[in-house]
Order: structure tokens, then C-alpha cells, then sequence
């Protein structure tokens, strides 16, 4: 009941949502002092129903079954017409001056009601706009770093590789070193070999042409002159011989 | 001879290459350029070189024992292996990692925790329209106004505001 003394007053404007102070407070300190620690029900969107802006729903249907649809407004208008007779209410100059301020007012909150109060919720909306994109931003980030964090612990899991080719090229040079040094060694003695044989080569070679040279030098210097002459008459008659033969030939 | 074909062990380098996060990714690059000079150089090399023919050498070369006296030092000859003084760095190398590498799974973890820890705060939030501001600043601390620090509306600062 206490909370419908508030919504009396700001009758026609909507509830602006649990985030409005009087209704909160109330039903909070009745938690606190219980000391209960259940999570609170939510808060009802709207007021209580009330007619005419001012009489409380549950009065029409307290009265219903006894009086039916009539009775609070019978009962309305006998109390108000008890409180004008016995002068209970005495009519005066603020009677005019109250009827004239409700007009006013009844007049300003209709046509204005609903937009403040469209107003206001749109405030609110934006909060909770503003909050709800905070968290969910948070949330799409911590789904993010989880991933990533998970990602990166698999990537650790790769670094034997990275061993593993290093210890491959340890291996591999070791390797080429040896047959590098395989093939050094048969080299060598390969050209000890050849220098050998061609060492002997040469030697036969120069041999030979020193033996050639040496023949010619001393057949040379054995044809004595009166040698010469013989062999020069001899060649002239075997000349003389031949070209008879010849022209004998061609004549023939 | 035995310990001269240590055995390659086979390196994907395609798994490789994924697991190697971008900030390294120079340094891989590097890695893999030289590791296929090295394998280049090796293929290029012929395992057994080739036989020298004795044969022929000791019928054209006339000293007498010297083919033999060669054949018989060179076959008796045997070339030192190059002695590896890496791997067993390299086995260092690889416990100092590993030991890292668990250190920092191990931090990757507690941190993967907090996070969840968080995600499922969050998750497990009243929608905004249901709280009220202590509710509000129950999950979020952040929010709560310093009443002591400010004691006028609106505990805060007027250009956080």
C-alpha cells in the first residue's frame, strides 16, 4: 500500500521502470531487514491498476460481488454528498481555486503525459543500451582472449620442430664435412698417382726424342764428304737410268 | 660408420610454418633458407667417392712397390668422423625451452581461468532492466559512486560527467 501512495501522485505517467527511487527503496529495505538472500522477484513494469486516475482497481472488485458494478460509484457519490450536506467539506473560495488548479493539471498531464514519460523512458533505454554494449563487449573479448591464449598454447606445442631442424643440420653438415673429406682423400692420392705416371711419361718422352736427336746428329756427321759425291753420282745415274726408262715407256 | 647416418628425422615444414606466430616468422624464414642450402650442398655430394682403379695404376707405373705400397696405406686409411659438438647444446637448448614453455602454458592457463571466470559472470548476470544501482554496482564495481570522497551530488567529478 505504500507503494500506491507514490503512483497517487504521478497519476497518468508510466512507472519509469525499477530504476525509480521510491518504489525501489521500499522493497529493498523490506529484504535488508529480513536478511534474506534470495535473488529479488523482478519488479512489476506498471502500477497498480487504478480508475479515474485515482481509485484503486481492488475497491471496484471488493465491492463487486456485493454491490456489483455500481456500488463504489453510489458509494463515491453518497460520501460526497454526506460531506457537501452536513458541510463536512465546506464550500469556499479555494474550492474554485482547487477545481480550477485540478483542471489545469488534469489537462496538462494528458495531452503531456506520454510524451514526457516516452521522454524519460528513452533516457533509460540509453543507459541500459550503453550498459548492455559494455558487456557485451566484454564478453566478445574475453571469448577472444580465450581463444587467442588457446591458440598461442598451440603453437608452443610446435617448438620440438624447431629442434628438430636444428638437429637435422647438425647432421647434414657433420655428413657432408665427412664426405667432403672422403672425397679429399682419394683426390690426393689420385694425383700422387697421375704425377707418377706422368712423371714416367714424360721421362720416356724426353728419352725418346734426346735418343731420336742424338741418331740423327751422328748419321749427319758420319756422311764424309767423298761419301757425299758417290751417293750425289750414284743418284744422277739412277736418274739417268730412270728417265730413259720413262721416255722408253711413253714412246712405247 | 655408424654413427655417421644419424637419423634425419623428417621435419613438416608445412605444420611448421602454422605453428610459427608472426612476430617469428623472419626468423623461421631464415632458418628454413639455410636448412635447404645445407640439404642442397648434402644432395650434392655423391655418398662414396669414386674407386680409384688400382689395376690400371700398377701395370703403366714402373716403380714396383709404389701402387702397392699406396693401395695398401689408402685402404688401411681411415678418415675421422667430424665430432658433432652441437647436438648437445642443442639438447640444452631444447630443456631451457621446454621448461619456458610449460612456465608459460602454465600462466596462459590460470589466465584462460580468469577470463572464464569472468565469461561466466557475466553470463550469469540479471539483465539490466531488472537490477538496481546496487545491483548494478555489485557486478560492476567500477560504477559505484564514492560517497566519502564526494559527499555532494553527483559523487563525481563534474568533467567525468
Amino acid at each position: 500500500m505504500l507503494s500506491r501512495l507514490v503512483f497517487v501522485t504521478a497519476s497518468g505517467l508510466k512507472s519509469s521502470g525499477p530504476l525509480g527511487a521510491g518504489l525501489v527503496h521500499a522493497s529493498r529495505s523490506l529484504h535488508t531487514s529480513s536478511q534474506s538472500l534470495a535473488p529479488v522477484p523482478p519488479l512489476p513494469e506498471k502500477g497498480g491498476k487504478v480508475r479515474h486516475g485515482i481509485f484503486p482497481e481492488e475497491l471496484f472488485q471488493l465491492l463487486y460481488p456485493k454491490t456489483g458494478v455500481t456500488g463504489p460509484y453510489m458509494l463515491g457519490t453518497g460520501l460526497l454528498v454526506y460531506l457537501l450536506s452536513k458541510e463536512i467539506y465546506v464550500i469556499n473560495h479555494e474550492t474554485f481555486t482547487a477545481a480550477a488548479i485540478g483542471a489545469v493539471l488534469i489537462y496538462g498531464v494528458k495531452k503531456f503525459g506520454p510524451s514526457v514519460a516516452a521522454f524519460a523512458d528513452k533516457l533509460n533505454e540509453e543507459k541500459v543500451a550503453k550498459a548492455q554494449e559494455v558487456k557485451d563487449v566484454a564478453m566478445t573479448n574475453l571469448t577472444q582472449a580465450i581463444e587467442n591464449e588457446k591458440k598461442e598454447q598451440w603453437r608452443v606445442e610446435g617448438r620440438g620442430m624447431l629442434f628438430d631442424a636444428k638437429r637435422n643440420n647438425v647432421a647434414m653438415l657433420l655428413e657432408t664435412n665427412y664426405r667432403e673429406r672422403l672425397q679429399m682423400v682419394t683426390n690426393e692420392v689420385k694425383k700422387r698417382l697421375d704425377y707418377q705416371v706422368a712423371l714416367q711419361n714424360l721421362h720416356r718422352q724426353m728419352e725418346k726424342e734426346h735418343m731420336v736427336n742424338w741418331v740423327e746428329k751422328s748419321v749427319v756427321s758420319s756422311i764424309t764428304p767423298q761419301q757425299e759425291k758417290e751417293s750425289i753420282a750414284k743418284c744422277i745415274a739412277d736418274l739417268k737410268a730412270l728417265a730413259k726408262t720413262t721416255q722408253a715407256k711413253a714412246a712405247v | 660408420m655408424a654413427g655417421r647416418r644419424a637419423a634425419l628425422k623428417a621435419v613438416d615444414w608445412v605444420a611448421f610454418a602454422e605453428r610459427v606466430p608472426p612476430n617469428q616468422r623472419s626468423m623461421f624464414n631464415n632458418l628454413k633458407t639455410r636448412t635447404d642450402a645445407i640439404s642442397a650442398k648434402l644432395a650434392s655430394l655423391p655418398e662414396k667417392p669414386p674407386a680409384i682403379d688400382w689395376n690400371h695404376y700398377k701395370t703403366v707405373v714402373a716403380k714396383a712397390g709404389m701402387v702397392d705400397e699406396f693401395e695398401k696405406k689408402f685402404s688401411a686409411l681411415k678418415v675421422p668422423e667430424p665430432v658433432d659438438t652441437q647436438t648437445s647444446l642443442i639438447d640444452t637448448q631444447e630443456a631451457e625451452a621446454n621448461k619456458s614453455a610449460t612456465s608459460y602454458i602454465e600462466e596462459s592457463k590460470t589466465r584462460v581461468a580468469q577470463y572464464e571466470k569472468e565469461l561466466e559472470k557475466l553470463k550469469n548476470m540479471i539483465p539490466f532492466d531488472q537490477m538496481t544501482i546496487e545491483d548494478l554496482n555489485d557486478a560492476f564495481p567500477e560504477t559505484k559512486l564514492d560517497k566519502e570522497k564526494h559527499p555532494y551530488w553527483p559523487h563525481k567529478p563534474i568533467a567525468e560527467l
